[in-house]
């Protein structure tokens, strides 16, 4: 069968729900409007697309016009989305207390049907390289070779691009398609190091190269590889990152080695619904390069957005994508909740807290919102999906124990989440609770068989009572190794 | 709430994990796993509302309990068919199953890793683990590393700390 409808309808067109408010719609066609407007874009077809936006808007806008096309489409309250989703609740029921309650929320995202198979769509990608003066020596050569690999497999439908920075930025190759391999492997090359790292510089070439070639049905990604800290530009890069988030450009993070500022690119990349990794050895640097690249080669849908309203009562404490690709998801009404790929649904964890004046209802509304998926093969506008999180409200808790998933996701998380609170409490100068945080995370790693990790946490939690501070790559080995536990517990139920 | 039965944290209902010491505060039964040098894992789970059936403080399959002769305090055994026993000390990597630091373990002269007890088929078997200050069986100090037969009654000491064996009688 096929998956669009046979018509788009304007409500479609708009990405919005046939129930959305004036308002709602307002804002979707402004942000549209920005996104498609003739003078900023010259790709094919969006140039239609932004005249049916237009004449959406116009019916749906005014509300007498509105009432006469709804009675013109069929019955079903949306048309069928490409996606469909899955919630477990940590508990069967709320209960009415006078006290704030905790309930959390598995959400799985899939594509409607279970072997849909679309063709891998092509790439538009950017590779930005940090070549500042301390990257000099194995690391380039290791990210030369690994940037070399790269081009041997791009497929001759990817277009590709190059950008080396530091303090400034050089294009080293253009964004094309890529025909002369062996032109580009030498370019790369022949970079050279010098000066400091300035990660603006870099982000702000390497998304100009991926707007040249910005198209629906391209995935267009930027992977931002880097082993320093940037200074005093963060919030110019967080700006970048936004605006890629609307223009539906991805950016991930790849960290080498200590110096380089996990925080700061996880914030950055969580923007657009993607994350960091961090790589402790320079011989992991093709590895790690090569998994990204084939996991942006397998996009399904590239972000799933989560908008959703606050509900009175109900505070949205945490959430966190397990799979593919595991990282925080950055707290916001419009959520990126992260990709889906070919086989790989995606999975998120939220943490609700019920403050007890919405207890007393006999069914609270957690979240109510729709997720829209962009889809890179089916370039159309898709329909966006209602989701509503929703639990009855009882004088007793339910018998029913959690479902394991949550238990497992949960017993791994928690882990991520100590080592979370471990470093905030060192930042803030409360060494002693960090300390004491990260004694009880090696306690539970050890107890889960992983001995590594465990004597990593112990020695940073001596580094904390000796030095007040912990170690740069201990703190990033037991962030990363955590958030790897996380993603384990996901294979691992499969 | 939910007070942690490990560190006694108070965790808002609905919690799963101790937001302060990371244990498990429910569905424990699924994971063995989890039951790691808490001294009061199985300490009935007190719950503010008042219509939630009671957790058992006792599981099943305990096969043993020790009750602290100080402060009557029962530990009870369960799932897994050794434990050992000791306090867990600061910057120490070392894990005994059972901490035993909430019951004074320090002043008493128990050793980090003091003690293991086991049950093999009917039997329950303690043996002393070349500890500072001894363990003993009914006053009689056990030999390092030799198993002892455990009785249903028997006191039972690890340096100071006196505990009554109390074998489940089924």
């Amino acid at each position: 069968m096929t998956m669009a409808p046979n018509r788009i309808d304007y409500y479609s067109v708009l990405g919005v729900l046939r129930d959305a408010s004036q308002e709602e719609i307002k804002h979707a066609y402004y942000e549209a409007a920005q996104r498609l407007h003739p003078d900023k874009n010259q790709t094919a077809g969006e140039t239609e697309l932004f005249l049916e936006v237009q004449r959406a808007y116009e019916v749906l806008a005014n509300p007498k016009r509105r009432a006469q096309y709804d009675a013109t489409l069929p019955k079903e309250e949306t048309p069928p989305s490409f996606i469909k989703y899955k919630v477990e609740y940590s508990r069967p029921n709320l209960v009415h207390l006078n006290e704030p309650q905790l309930i959390y929320v598995l959400l799985e995202i899939s594509p409607r049907e279970a072997n849909e198979k679309l063709p891998a769509p092509p790439l538009n990608l950017c590779l930005v390289l940090d070549r500042s003066t301390s990257m000099q020596g194995p690391k380039m050569d290791i990210v030369k070779a690994a940037a070399s690999q790269l081009v041997q497999i791009l497929r001759p439908q990817d277009v590709f691009s190059v950008v080396a920075f530091s303090d400034r930025a050089e294009v080293i190759i253009p964004a094309a398609f890529q025909a002369d391999r062996v032109k580009l492997q030498s370019r790369i090359q022949m970079m050279q190091n010098y000066g400091a790292t300035e990660i603006y510089q870099g982000l702000e070439a390497g998304l100009r190269e991926v707007r040249r070639n910005l198209d629906p049905k391209r995935v267009s990604h930027l992977i931002l590889l880097t082993d320093g800290h940037t200074y005093g530009d963060e919030q110019a890069c967080f700006q970048l990152a936004d605006e890629a988030a609307r223009q539906k450009i991805g950016i991930s993070g790849l960290g080498i080695g200590d110096g380089w500022n996990d925080i700061f690119l996880d914030a950055l990349t969580s923007r657009t619904g993607n994350n960091s990794a961090y790589i402790s050895k320079p011989q992991d640097i093709k590895k790690l390069l090569m998994d990204k690249f084939n996991a942006i080669t397998n996009t399904l849908a590239e972000d799933i957005l989560l908008e959703f309203k606050m509900q009175e009562g109900i505070d949205l404490n945490y959430a966190f994508r397990m799979q593919p690709e595991g990282g925080p998801v950055a707290l916001e009404s419009s959520m990126h909740l992260g990709p889906i790929l070919q086989d790989t649904p995606l999975i998120a964890i939220f943490e609700f807290l019920v403050q007890p004046s919405a207890s007393e209802a006999a069914r609270v509304k957690l979240l109510d919102g729709s997720l829209k998926a962009t889809i890179a093969a089916r370039p159309t506008p898709v329909p966006p999906l209602r989701v509503q999180f929703e639990q009855n409200v009882s004088d007793t808790p339910g018998d029913s124990p959690p479902p394991p998933s949550i238990i497992r996701a949960l017993s791994h998380l928690t882990l991520y989440r100590m080592q979370e609170r471990a470093r905030e409490e060192a930042q803030a100068g409360h060494y002693e609770n960090a300390t004491r945080h990260l004694q009880n995370l090696a306690q539970h790693l050890l107890s889960q068989g992983e001995k590594d990790l465990a004597r990593t946490a112990l020695l940073e939690a001596n580094n904390l009572e000796r030095k007040q501070a912990l170690s740069q790559n201990g703190g990033k080995e037991i962030k990363y190794g955590t958030r790897a536990l996380v993603l384990s517990t996901v294979e691992a139920s499969k | 709430m939910i007070v942690c039965p490990n560190c006694k944290h108070t965790n808002m209902t609905g919690a799963m994990f101790c937001s302060e010491c990371g244990a498990q505060l429910v569905g424990t039964d699924m994971f063995t796993t989890q039951n790691i040098a808490t001294g009061q894992m199985h300490e009935a789970v007190k719950q503010s509302f008042p219509s939630s059936k009671p957790a058992a403080p006792v599981s099943l399959n305990t096969w043993v309990t020790l009750q602290l002769m100080d402060t009557g305090q029962m530990l009870p055994l369960s799932d897994r068919n050794e434990f050992t026993l000791g306090r867990i000390s600061e910057g120490q990597p070392i894990m005994p199953d059972m901490d035993l630091s909430p019951y004074q373990a320090y002043a008493s002269g128990v050793s980090r890793l003091h003690a293991v007890i086991k049950r093999m088929g009917d039997r329950v078997l303690l043996m002393d683990l070349g500890s500072a200050n001894g363990t003993f069986v009914n006053g009689k100090r056990l030999n390092p590393n030799v198993e002892q037969t455990l009785n249903n009654g028997d006191i039972i000491a690890l340096g100071k700390l006196k505990m009554q064996v109390l074998l489940k009688t089924s």
